[in-house]
């Protein structure tokens, strides 16, 4: 910068000196006396002067002409190092079209300030649109997942309008929430509890922990019942922005709680009335009131059956809890359902055969098999055949019957009775457990465990399908259906 | 207790129960106490005893077919049978509130298992006290 201004200096001088001898050839020429031969050399000087002033002209062009080409090289150079820079600034250009920049450092730091402040701004401003979008971003997909919930959800302002409502909300409470945004609460949801609740924990305000309200209202025409969760919504300057109700449906919860208690009480009764008959016949027994051998002896072997009784109750409750817990281990392989029943006939023949029953059998060739555990299909089989010589009065006909169907790829198997039967309103019931009909208790005693058990093995471990059909007073007929081995 | 069990032999018990080993070891209990003992093995038959036999005390088994205890005394009463001093024996316990036993007479819920020795005694203590209340009016 400094060796421009320096040639800058050096030309104008130049130019003075020029200028100067030009004058000084003109002074000369008109203060020359030209003698009558000397009339040439004014001439000469005549026109020295004028080339040297024409040298002047074309320098001082040149010099210009130079200026400006540097200028604009510099500008060029200066805003092409800003745009690499990618950063803001300025050039400015004097009169002469020169780079002033050096002329008016204060106005250009200045200035530079300005567009640096401008270009922050604009930073700023790119930053927040793109936190704007990200917000924008969150909250849709917030939005979605309340939507995704299985619970109901939704929320109300401090006048409690509705302003959110899930998709699970809008089917439990019935409304549209494009058609109820804004709309007050009591208007929209039909339970008065549960507006109540809302308003209530608006109430509260937000020193009140968020608390969870169990509450039941009909669904329709269903009865439910809901685990609510309750929070009031904080805005500005701690001030109440709203309430979210999040309502969780527990209904099956509840139902499974109620029959778990019930199994309970149900056991806690089977097992005492065998548990009551030993006690009272040991007592009996201690106090001496009993004496004469035969009744001792009679006394020795109700408490065993009893006895027996409880282990069995005990053991069905412990496989059906198995089955029920998928803790069973299962062993599956091909098994010849004839083989099942001709196994199981066996073993209860004694018992058919005290109580005169016969039992035919009509069953398919032993190489129609089942993929079944052969232990558990065994168990199942038995309950059926003891179930129907227990309710048969003596002298009765119990048939078992096996069939393969090919067509449709099953073994169809058929116990039958001609026993004392179950009532129509008492068959849907017969395989809840611990259910007993009253015929049947008339009959005989049991625990109302054998067929819930047999209905797990045939359904839930072996696919199968277990119906059955009666007439009070004339029989029973329980069938089941396991699909064949292809 | 010879004299205590000529005291009881008057006096009438109605056991009703579907279990027969309950049944058993309860009448062999109070008739070795000297009662008169009378047995049904459900409700129905236990209300036709109940009417035609007038007994002094019931001791109703609470789960039973057809009706269970509280049903059989509800039928009991409907049929024009008389207040009678009931003992239920029930391994439910917990099913029964105090206004129903109140309700049907019940002066005592026996749970199950329960000593027949026990069964003996609180019958004592009913009878006698049914007794006192027979005299008075």
């Amino acid at each position: 910068m400094t060796m421009t201004l320096v040639g800058k200096y050096r030309l104008e001088w130049l130019l003075i000196v020029v200028l100067v001898s030009a004058v000084g050839c003109f002074t000369l020429a008109v203060s020359t006396k030209a003698p009558a031969g000397g009339g040439r050399l004014h001439v000469e000087l005549v026109g020295l002067g004028l080339l040297v002033l024409l040298a002047a002209i074309l320098a001082r062009q040149w010099s210009y002409r130079r200026k400006t080409v540097r200028s604009l090289e510099h500008i060029t150079t200066r805003l092409e190092q800003l745009n690499q820079d990618q950063t803001g600034g300025c050039v400015l250009i004097d009169g002469m079209g020169a780079e002033a920049s050096e002329i008016a450092p204060d106005t250009t730091e200045a200035l530079l300030a300005v567009i640096k402040q401008v270009e922050d701004l604009r930073r700023e401003s790119h930053s927040l649109h793109i936190r704007g979008l990200i917000c924008e971003t969150q909250k849709h997909q917030v939005e979605q997942m309340l939507m995704s919930v299985s619970d109901a959800v939704f929320v109300t302002n401090r006048f409690d309008e509705l302003t959110f409502a899930n998709e699970t909300a809008e089917q439990l409470l019935g409304f549209r929430m494009r058609d109820c945004k804004r709309k007050n609460i009591d208007e929209i949801v039909p339970d008065g509890a549960l507006v109540r609740l809302l308003q209530d924990t608006r109430r509260l305000g937000l020193n009140h922990p968020a608390r969870v309200v169990e509450h039941s209202f009909n669904n329709g025409t269903v009865p439910c019942t809901f685990s609510i969760s309750l929070r009031c919504l904080g805005g500005p300057n701690d001030t109440v922005a709203g309430v979210v109700a999040i309502l969780h449906d527990i209904t099956r919860e509840k139902e499974i709680e109620q029959g778990k208690a019930e199994f309970v009480a149900n056991v806690s009764h089977e097992l005492k009335t065998p548990l009551a008959s030993i006690k009272a016949y040991i007592e009996m027994l201690l106090d001496g009131e009993v004496q004469d051998p035969a009744s001792t002896r009679d006394f020795y072997e109700t408490i065993s059956a009893e006895a027996d009784r409880l282990h069995r109750m005990i053991e069905r409750i412990l496989a059906i809890s198995r089955i029920e817990s998928g803790s069973d281990r299962v062993l599956r392989e091909p098994v010849s359902m004839t083989a099942v029943i001709k196994q199981v006939i066996k073993v209860i023949a004694p018992k058919a055969k005290a109580k005169n029953i016969e039992i035919e059998e009509h069953l398919a060739p032993v190489y129609f098999q089942v993929d079944a555990d052969y232990d558990l299909l065994c168990q199942a089989v038995q309950n059926l055949l003891v179930n129907a010589i227990k309710y048969t009065a003596p002298g009765g006909h119990v048939v078992v019957d096996v069939s393969p169907d090919e067509r449709r790829g099953v073994l169809a198997v058929d116990v039958s009775d001609t026993g004392v039967g179950i009532a129509g309103d008492e068959l849907p019931r017969v395989f809840e457990k611990f259910y007993r009909g009253q015929s049947a208790r008339k009959m005989a005693s049991g625990s109302g465990l054998g067929l819930p058990l047999v209905k797990y093995i045939i359904e839930k471990i072996h696919g199968g399908h277990l119906s059955a059909t009666s007439e009070p007073g004339k029989g029973s007929t329980f069938s089941f259906e396991i699909a064949l081995v292809s | 207790m010879p004299d205590m069990n000529e005291k009881n032999e008057n006096k009438k018990i109605l056991i009703v129960d579907d279990e027969p080993y309950i049944l058993h070891v309860l009448a062999l209990k109070l008739r070795n106490a000297g009662y008169d003992v009378l047995t049904a093995a459900d409700g129905e038959e236990g209300v036709e005893l109940s009417l035609s036999e007038q007994p002094d005390l019931i001791i109703a088994d609470f789960q039973m077919p057809y009706m269970n205890g509280l049903e059989f005394l509800t039928e009991h009463r409907r049929r024009g049978g008389r207040e009678i001093p009931t003992m239920l024996i029930t391994a439910r316990e917990f099913d029964i509130s105090d206004r129903q036993a109140q309700k049907r007479g019940i002066a005592i819920v026996l749970a199950k298992p329960f000593s027949p020795q026990q069964v003996v005694e609180v019958a004592g203590r009913l009878l006698r006290k049914d007794g006192c209340s027979r005299n008075v009016a």
